[in-house]
């Protein structure tokens, strides 16, 4: 009987501690404050898949607790945990994104929710249901479910300083064009460029052929496509000398569109009975295989001169130190900074970065052409301007604690 | 009928043994490994025939290589798959591609232009806008970064001569001016700090290169060992008699000329 009692007075002691944590638990539920204002909307600007989801802040009574957002399709039951984050981060301010595509508001958080990889990105717009979940230790709160459909947009407001940029650059390039053809371009003497005759007439001389290397670059590359545009003048003088002209190739697009240039420079100087379609050929295109061939081609063969033009990687002194040892006049142009210093050492001529793209201007003269060496010195004017402004810009802003000021210029001149 | 699927089964299973991983395989390779990579060494004294041996299977194996890659990833599941699955959209890029392989054929050679307008027009599309994000707002951007957050002299010194650098640089590409006067000196500067940077490229890429070079050193030391038959020291041994030999007898006859291909 007296075990009984005991039994009694245990259990109940024990129910009313239970029941005095399960009112703590309750209070601590109570303690968190609810999310409120909480939107979601189609991220702006973006390529699909994203949603911009924003809420009024929870304060301070939810330090330390963090948001889960959970999505769901509607078509499908069950929610997804697709992000999490502590509570006070992720205010409007801070989001990535420049002053003229993003106005934020002052105690109000932001944060883009990428949906792709629970969802896939479909080609057209979804709708999805989002709810964000406050928790802290073993409490929480959710938000209702608030619909939003989203999808890929036209337009990317964040980019509009790079459409500035370019139209301004392109009303520049026809004013230039305009003018060069009325009154004619200055172009500074480019060395590499001037030696071309020189190795061409060597070979010439020689009796000797010529290699001309496009790199591994494709037709997408700008370097390549500065190559194209210098084998095309390589080929016209090649064909009023009658010399021998081989151009092995990486990529069988750029092998084709420098088919087509060869041609048309044998065309141009009235020389097709010399064109052949052989000049250009396809040697491999796995990197080193091709640099393996061509490099015994170059050594088997004793050209009289190489030009190695365009976009190169690891292959590069593979090439030009092969065509140093046959003794050939070498000539070297590539946009590869890595690159260029083994140029340097191996080649007799080497083209630096953009005298590679001044090449096709420099060497026809056309004002065209010309013009657009021009739109490239004002860029470049442009630039120094701009990085002259925004150091002063920025220094006076950190000067006089001025945030909005350093702000304003670096969203300015930021890649997004 | 049974009489055939049951030898076909049957040279199947024998086939696909062949490929199975065994230590005889691994000595094999190893063999193989050594060869080809002393063969492709050779070329540091001379070109010769081993030299032209490996030079070859290496072009015609990253060609198969890349064949079968071109088949599997990009053909299978960007055509193949999409086709199978209804989505006949892939048939305009398909035939763009397609139009390409007419040059081989000079009469009809005319369609391959609409698929290289397609991708000239298209690269150009893509490239110009990232040019203006990489060659303008990147490089303005990287350029005024190190003022941000100055808070010393020094901080301003150091973001005033990476700017000061990066613009003698830029006068050195000026094409439109002639450089003479300040606009010499300028570019003068910027030649320096060109190849500065030119100097410590080199030394970082020829740091990769010699790593590289370890591992090839690192596997013919591997193959050296009694468990690949001392694939090594034999296929070194044999090349160095070829060449005692060559320079002993054959390069005599042609008076050590190298003939001309």
């Amino acid at each position: 009987m007296t075990n009984n009692k005991l039994t009694f007075l245990f259990l109940a002691a024990a129910i009313a501690a239970a029941g005095t944590g399960t009112a703590d638990a309750a209070e601590k539920k109570a303690a968190l404050p609810p999310l409120t204002g909480f939107t979601a909307a189609d991220m702006p600007g973006d390529a699909g898949g994203a949603a911009l989801l924003r809420w009024n802040s929870p304060g301070e009574a939810a330090e330390g607790a963090v948001i889960e957002v959970h999505a769901s399709d509607p078509a499908k039951p069950g929610w997804v945990k697709i992000k999490e984050f502590p509570a006070a981060g992720n205010l409007e301010k801070d989001m990535d994104m420049p002053f003229w595509a993003w106005r934020p508001v002052p105690g109000r958080h932001a944060v883009t929710a990428d949906t792709t990889s629970s969802f896939g990105r479909p080609a057209a717009a979804q709708e999805l249901e989002f709810k964000l979940r406050l928790v802290k230790g073993g409490s929480s709160v959710e938000t209702e479910p608030v619909k939003a459909s989203i999808g890929g947009n036209w337009f990317n407001a964040s980019r509009l300083n790079n459409l500035v940029l370019m139209l301004t650059i392109i009303i520049v390039f026809f004013w230039t064009v305009s003018h060069a053809k009325r009154k004619g371009l200055f172009i500074r003497r480019i060395a590499g460029l001037d030696a071309i005759d020189e190795a061409i007439g060597r070979a010439t001389e020689m009796g000797r052929p010529i290699f001309y290397s496009t790199g591994i670059g494709p037709m997408s590359l700008v370097p390549t496509i500065a190559s194209t545009s210098i084998l095309g003048e390589v080929a016209r003088k090649v064909a009023q000398y009658d010399t021998s002209l081989k151009v092995p190739h990486f990529d069988p697009i750029v092998m084709t569109v420098c088919k087509e240039v060869v041609k048309q420079s044998y065309l141009e100087m009235e020389r097709p009975d010399s064109y052949r379609d052989d000049i250009n050929f396809f040697v491999s295109q796995d990197q080193f295989s091709y640099a393996a061939s061509v490099d015994a081609m170059i050594h088997r063969e004793k050209p009289a001169a190489c030009f190695f033009i365009g976009h190169f990687m690891a292959e590069s002194l593979l090439l030009a130190e092969v065509g140093a040892t046959t003794g050939a006049i070498q000539i070297a142009g590539t946009e590869q900074e890595s690159q260029l210093p083994f140029f340097f050492t191996s080649c007799d001529y080497t083209l630096i970065g953009e005298e590679l793209y001044a090449a096709g201007a420099y060497l026809s003269k056309e004002p065209m052409l010309t013009s657009t060496l021009k739109v490239q010195d004002f860029g470049k004017a442009f630039v120094m301007l701009a990085v002259v402004a925004g150091a002063i810009l920025i220094a006076a802003g950190a000067m006089f604690d001025l945030d909005s000021l350093s702000k304003v210029v670096t969203q300015l001149f930021k890649a997004y | 009928m049974e009489f055939l699927q049951y030898h076909f089964l049957a040279f199947w299973a024998w086939f696909v043994g062949l490929f199975t991983v065994t230590p005889g395989w691994m000595t094999f390779g190893g063999w193989v490994a050594a060869g080809l990579t002393i063969c492709l060494f050779s070329f540091l004294y001379k070109d010769n025939p081993f030299f032209k041996v490996a030079e070859h299977l290496y072009l015609g194996a990253g060609m198969g290589w890349l064949f079968q890659v071109y088949l599997f990833q990009t053909w299978k599941p960007k055509v193949f798959i999409p086709l199978m699955e209804g989505q006949f959209s892939v048939i305009i890029p398909t035939l763009l591609g397609l139009s390409l392989v007419t040059q081989f054929f000079p009469r009809i050679s005319w369609i391959s232009r609409y698929g290289f307008t397609f991708i000239m027009g298209y690269g150009s599309g893509l490239v110009i806008p990232m040019e203006i994000s990489t060659n303008f707002l990147r490089q303005i951007g990287g350029s005024i970064s190190p003022f941000i957050g100055a808070t010393g002299p020094w901080d301003l010194f150091n973001g005033a001569l990476v700017a000061f650098g990066f613009i003698c640089v830029l006068f050195y590409f000026f094409f439109s001016v002639e450089h003479k006067g300040a606009v010499k000196k300028a570019s003068n500067v910027g030649i320096y700090f060109l190849m500065l940077y030119f100097g410590a490229a080199f030394g970082n890429t020829v740091m990769g290169r010699f790593s590289l070079l370890y591992g090839r050193f690192d596997d013919l030391y591997k193959y050296s060992d009694a468990s690949y038959f001392y694939a090594t020291h034999v296929v070194l041994g044999l090349l160095i008699a070829y060449f005692v030999l060559d320079k002993l007898f054959l390069s005599k006859k042609d008076g050590g000329q190298e003939p001309a291909h």
